[in-house]
């Protein structure tokens, strides 16, 4: 079946699904659901139970197009659940270009699995009515995994944390080396649901002092000759010597990083921190990884990590080299486009412009299977207000929260007695403030980066058979031209693919009862017919190892004896399949 | 370095003498035979022997550990690990750990150099990690495998593993065929005609064989066994050094199954203190490439090799094993992605490699052929590499025949006819091919490169043993010597303590100390009620702690009662725990 006519026919399913309320009432111009069909509040971060929750709830109204699966386990048994976004009537999902889309891979980076969601939400709400997400949804297939790391999520949301703990997953490491795991981490002393800062006062013995305008930020004080002293010390997170070796906080739950677990350009944890003892060990990634082996559709990766205003991509060490060039421009088009989309985001190479990373996700999903891919840092801190005099750093931190918060981003210094130090003062920023957006901003945060899925999404392979051009050089012998091409800026294979021999290549095949295929091949200009590459056996299965490029036309041609019914095919990992029958 | 203790004495006094079980023949040696055997050593040997499952392979066979151990508590003691037949063909390395296995078992009772090991050490013997490659030298038509599982595309014409070789004339083993073709890169050695060696232009020779697999052409693209199934072979699919887009190391290391069920049962086992791997690496009769402890990392990544603290006891452990086992096998000196570097280079254990036969390259003594047939082919091996080196021979335009010097396969040759063992060449047979039409069947035979002589295995297995039953004496083992307290005013103590380690392998290896793969000693002060510390940490984490009488002294300042119980306690996963009072000094 023709690409158009399924679309066609997507469209007259879609209109005939009865439609709560009134889809139209609003204001067309926006870009959300006008009258949603599933309600969500887009204003608030949700625990692992709820994030799926809200996808099954979409599942119950989508049923044809949304369909859920457990891939794996947790280390704490949770599910590793991808959600399928597809129009089964346009074909089955595994024939499609698809698009994988996760988040969450930090446990504390948490609005990645939010984000994923919002994703799903959008293309389902617009469905059937915005033209644009209708052709995207009928000709690709999105695989949805909202959490990598659902153990990480849950011990955040649950648990006293700050913005930056529980980044790991959950499965016990000896980090310290002393024969116990995890015994040592971070506690909530005071009991208030914070993990935060610790300090103590030390009359002119100090490393830091008081902000002279706002006590509550520590200022470094300056190294100098003159016998200047803080009159504090910073002691670091809430915690005690919980296991008596005379270290604090030095082996807190996990301790590893399961995006540093990855195949592609894996080193072992004494290179890379966190890498653990094999590449995939934990079986999270491993289920993922295998999921994705066994999806070489998958065309498009996004990966949502939670802070810094990124577009990243590989690679993410330096020792690998650059990527090649072809592939190099179809990124940097998605990339730029997103920093046009993303305000305060910038397009990043990870090694060059933020630091190296061995075994990340997108890194193996790019070098390791050819999968166009980034990782989106969601939150960018000029977002709490892109005023030049509200400055990054504490102040503008401790502004905003005074001014937007009303100060309810901060635990006010207050004394503890503890068990080391004595007489101490614990306070500081709680979890939900520095990595992820105050509630007013989590919806925008969410849009703009679901649209920029959607674009990268867009990009992927689209192949036709333009019509087919007969020629008659007598005797029953004929020529037939052919023009394959890729209306899309994303190759079917990437250079990278080409190059490594990722992937299967593609075919283009004519088939008949009446031909004899006496030659065929690729033409290498356009002008001259005689110029052509012959593939020496069996030219009527032409294999196309290089895919058909970004906006490229190949030009086939075939030399047969005979005629009748003859169909011409395209066959690709990473784009439907399409066909064209004609009679001669 | 292996000073000879007693304990060692006993061993070769006894042991070489008395005890040699027969290996049987390699049909004994298949997977379901190796178990049945396995699993009889465990039932005869209860008191010491038990069976466990390291995992099962892709096709479903379980990879098995036999362990030995008298001691009470496996875990208080370190472990000794012997693994072999990682690579498919190598089979009859997987008869010598067996027969290691069951020498040991049975000599528990009497032998007491073999009790002194066993009830200090716990020693696993996984004698077939490879199961279903090694299933080819059993299956018929017999052909070498090496990868167990997944089909690359090889020769990208979008189809998977659908050309290999297989045996076309029908004479049981699969090798190779030659057409005569004026594109033929080949030409017959001048000494013996049966070799072919590529022909060298520049030297004015000419090409006359087209050489290929022993294979049809099952799709049709005019090449043949270009695509075989089955490409990713065990031994190339681990962490370290892994080839990533190479077919033969997978998909992702430790995607085979048999080599993530090693990773994991190496990582359970967290006393294991040495691996030993008997297979086609080898690290002790060719010094391995190493680097310097502190080597700058290039673009952030570590330069590969063995850290020279650690080769320098590479190399002597290399020396008492040649000497042990007068074994010059070498390997190819290929370990990306294998076992044996990801156990030392992301494991830092102390892992020693041996191959423990190649097919010799000279004629065989006359009068010795079982003493040539152990495989001394280090000399020659030698001389060969120099020739590689040599810039052509300048002297003479045309070598005539009787100054040509025989390539490596026709010094193999001289071996296979001096010593009779013609099933390893198939002479070159007249076949009519169905695509190629006229061929030549023939070459060297399946295992005629890997599996010594039926003669030999004996030999070989003893010299193995007696060397394998002294590395016991390697394994760091840790004590607590002289602790004592010393009264330095009412009611204040001086403790010290002395921690050695009086085997010849450091507590923990140089690279071990970079993976921290295996937990530092934990030397710990055990206070009473009523004591208080006035100097010192209650818990010290001991990392360098040399062999050979490697020592580390603690000390204290406690206050408290005079007639306080004061101690030191000690321990570690792999290199054994110990408890000590006090005692007043004189």
């Amino acid at each position: 079946m023709k690409l158009a006519m399924k679309t066609m026919l997507a469209l007259v399913l879609a209109a005939s699904v009865p439609v709560a309320q009134d889809a139209e009432a609003g204001f067309p111009g926006l870009g959300a659901a006008r009258n949603p069909r599933v309600e969500i509040a887009w204003n608030r971060l949700y625990d692992f139970e709820d994030i799926y929750a809200h996808l099954d709830r979409l599942v119950a109204e989508w049923p044809d197009l949304l369909s859920m699966q457990v891939i794996g386990h947790s280390v704490e048994n949770r599910e590793m659940r991808v959600y399928t976004l597809n129009n089964g009537a346009t074909g089955a999902d595994t024939e499609k270009p698809a698009f994988w889309l996760d988040g969450n891979v930090h446990g504390n980076e948490v609005q990645g699995g939010e984000g994923v969601v919002y994703c799903a939400w959008y293309l389902l709400e617009n469905y059937g009515t915005n033209e644009r997400v209708t052709e995207l949804v009928d000709r690709s297939a999105f695989y949805l995994l909202p959490m990598q790391n659902p153990d990480g999520r849950s011990n955040w949301f649950k648990h006293a944390h700050n913005a930056h703990s529980s980044r790991s997953g959950v499965m016990p490491l000896d980090r310290d080396l002393d024969g116990l795991a995890d015994e040592d981490g971070p506690d909530d002393l005071d009991g208030d649901g914070s993990i935060v800062q610790m300090r103590k006062y030390v009359p002119g013995t100090g490393t830091h002092r008081l902000n002279r305008d706002d006590p509550r930020i520590m200022e470094r004080v300056p190294t100098n000759e003159r016998g200047i002293r803080g009159d504090w010390i910073l002691l670091g997170s809430e915690g005690i010597d919980n296991d008596g070796d005379g270290r604090i906080n030095e082996d807190s739950l996990g301790g590893y990083d399961m995006n540093r677990a990855w195949p592609s350009l894996w080193f072992p944890d004494h290179v890379q921190f966190g890498a653990g003892p094999y590449p995939l060990y934990w079986p999270e990634a491993r289920c993922i990884a295998r999921f994705i082996l066994d999806h070489p559709n998958i065309a498009g990766v996004q990966s949502y990590h939670n802070s810094g205003g990124m577009i990243l991509r590989g690679p993410g060490a330096e020792v690998f080299g650059p990527y090649p060039r072809a592939d190099v421009s179809v990124y940097d088009a998605i990339g730029q486009d997103g920093e046009k989309m993303l305000p305060f985001y910038r397009y990043m190479i990870i090694w060059k412009d933020l630091y190296s990373v061995f075994g990340g996700f997108v890194n193996w999903t790019y070098e390791g299977l050819g999968i166009f891919s980034f990782t989106n840092e969601m939150w960018a801190s000029n977002r709490n207000s892109p005023d030049d005099r509200v400055e990054g750093g504490s102040e503008g931190r401790q502004w905003f929260d005074d001014h937007l918060l009303m100060g309810a981003g901060f635990v006010d210094w207050h004394e503890y007695d503890h068990p080391l130090y004595g007489k101490i003062e614990i306070g500081g920023f709680k979890k939900d403030v520095g990595r992820v957006p105050p509630s007013f901003l989590i919806e925008e945060m969410l849009h703009r980066n679901a649209m920029f899925v959607i674009r990268h999404a867009e990009t992927m392979p689209s192949v036709s058979i333009a019509e087919p051009v007969v020629a008659e050089l007598g005797d029953g012998v004929r020529t037939i031209d052919v023009i394959v091409s890729n209306e899309k800026l994303m190759p079917t294979r990437s250079s990278l693919a080409v190059r490594d021999e990722l992937g299967a290549p593609d075919l283009i095949t004519i088939e008949g009862d009446g031909i004899e295929v006496l030659a065929g091949g690729f033409r290498t200009d356009r002008f001259r017919p005689e110029r052509i590459d012959l593939q020496d056996h069996d030219p009527a299965r032409l294999i196309r190892d290089e895919g058909v490029g970004s906006l490229e036309e190949v030009r086939v041609r075939w030399i047969v004896r005979g005629g009748g019914s003859v169909t011409i095919r395209v066959t690709s990992e990473k784009a439907q399949d399409a066909s064209r029958s004609f009679e001669f | 370095m292996l000073i000879p203790t007693p304990m060692f004495g006993v061993a070769l006094a006894t042991l070489v003498s008395a005890t040699s079980a027969p290996l049987g023949d390699v049909e004994s040696l298949s997977h379901a035979r190796l178990s049945e055997a396995l699993a009889a050593v465990a039932s005869e040997h209860p008191d010491v022997a038990s069976l466990h499952r390291v995992g099962v392979s892709r096709e479903g066979r379980a990879i098995e550990a036999l362990r030995l151990t008298g001691t009470e508590d496996p875990s208080n003691h370190p472990a000794l690990l012997l693994v072999a037949n990682l690579e498919g063909p190598r089979v009859f390395e997987s008869g010598v750990v067996l027969d290691h296995a069951r020498r040991l078992a049975n000599a528990y009772e009497s032998d007491e150099s073999v009790r002194a090991l066993l009830d200090t050490t716990v020693v696993w013997f996984v004698p077939r990690a490879n199961p279903d490659a090694a299933e080819g030298r059993f299956a018929s038509p017999s052909i070498e495998r090496w990868a167990s599982s997944i089909d690359v595309d090889n020769d990208r014409d979008g189809r998977r593993g659908e050309d290999g070789p297989a045996d076309v004339n029908g004479d049981g083993v699969v090798t190779t065929m030659r057409v005569l073709d004026p594109e033929g890169e080949w030409m017959e050695d001048p000494t013996d005609a049966r070799v072919l060696i590529q022909a060298d232009r520049v030297k004015g020779e000419r090409g006359k064989w087209r050489l290929y697999p022993e294979s049809r052409d099952l799709d049709g693209d005019e090449t043949f066994g270009e695509d075989a199934p089955r490409d990713a072979q065990v031994d190339r699919n681990f962490a370290s050094g892994w080839e990533e887009h190479v077919a033969r190391a997978g998909t992702f290391p430790t995607d085979e199954p048999e080599a993530r069920a090693l990773c994991e049962f190496v990582m359970a086992q967290k006393n294991l203190a040495l691996v030993v791997v008997y297979d086609g690496h080898d690290n002790l009769v060719e010094k391995p490439k190493s680097v310097a402890d502190d080597a700058a990392p290039v673009k952030r990544v570590p330069p590969y090799g063995v850290l020279e603290s650690d080769a320098e006891l590479l190399e002597e452990i290399g020396r008492e094993y040649r000497e042990q086992t007068k074994n010059e096998a070498k390997g190819d000196g290929e370990d990306a992605g294998t076992f044996a570097r990801w156990c030392y280079d992301h494991r830092g254990l102390v892992t020693l490699s041996a191959v423990l036969w190649n097919l010799p390259d000279e004629a065989p003594a006359a009068d010795e052929d079982a003493d040539a047939a152990e495989g001394d082919d280090g000399a020659v091996t030698e001389e060969a590499a120099a020739d590689e080196a040599a810039p052509a021979e300048e002297e003479d335009d045309e070598v005539s025949e009787s100054d040509a010097k025989p390539s490596d396969d026709a010094k193999h040759l001289l071996w296979i006819d001096g010593a009779g063992e013609s099933w390893r060449f198939v002479d070159w047979t007249p076949f009519d091919h169905p695509e190629l039409g006229s061929v030549e069947i023939g070459g060297f035979a399946p295992f005629a490169r890997s599996e010594p002589p039926q003669d030999a295995w004996t030999k070989i297995a003893d010299a193995h043993f007696d060397w394998f039953q002294g590395l016991g004496e390697l394994l760091p083992r840790i004590e607590l010597v002289e602790c004592e307290r010393e009264k330095l005013g009412t009611g204040v103590w001086k403790v010290t303590a002395t921690l050695t380690n009086d085997a010849y392998l450091p507590l923990l290896s140089r690279s071990m100390q970079r993976t921290r793969t295996t937990r530092p000693a934990k030397v710990s002060l055990v206070l009473p009620d009523g004591a208080t510390l006035l100097s010192g940490n209650t818990q010290e984490l001991v990392r360098d702690l040399a062999g050979s009488g490697g020592r580390a002294e603690f000390e204290w300042l406690v206050h408290g009662p005079d007639g306080m119980e004061l101690g030191v306690s000690v321990d570690s996963d792999h290199a054994g725990r110990a408890f000590r009072k006090a005692e007043v000094s004189q």
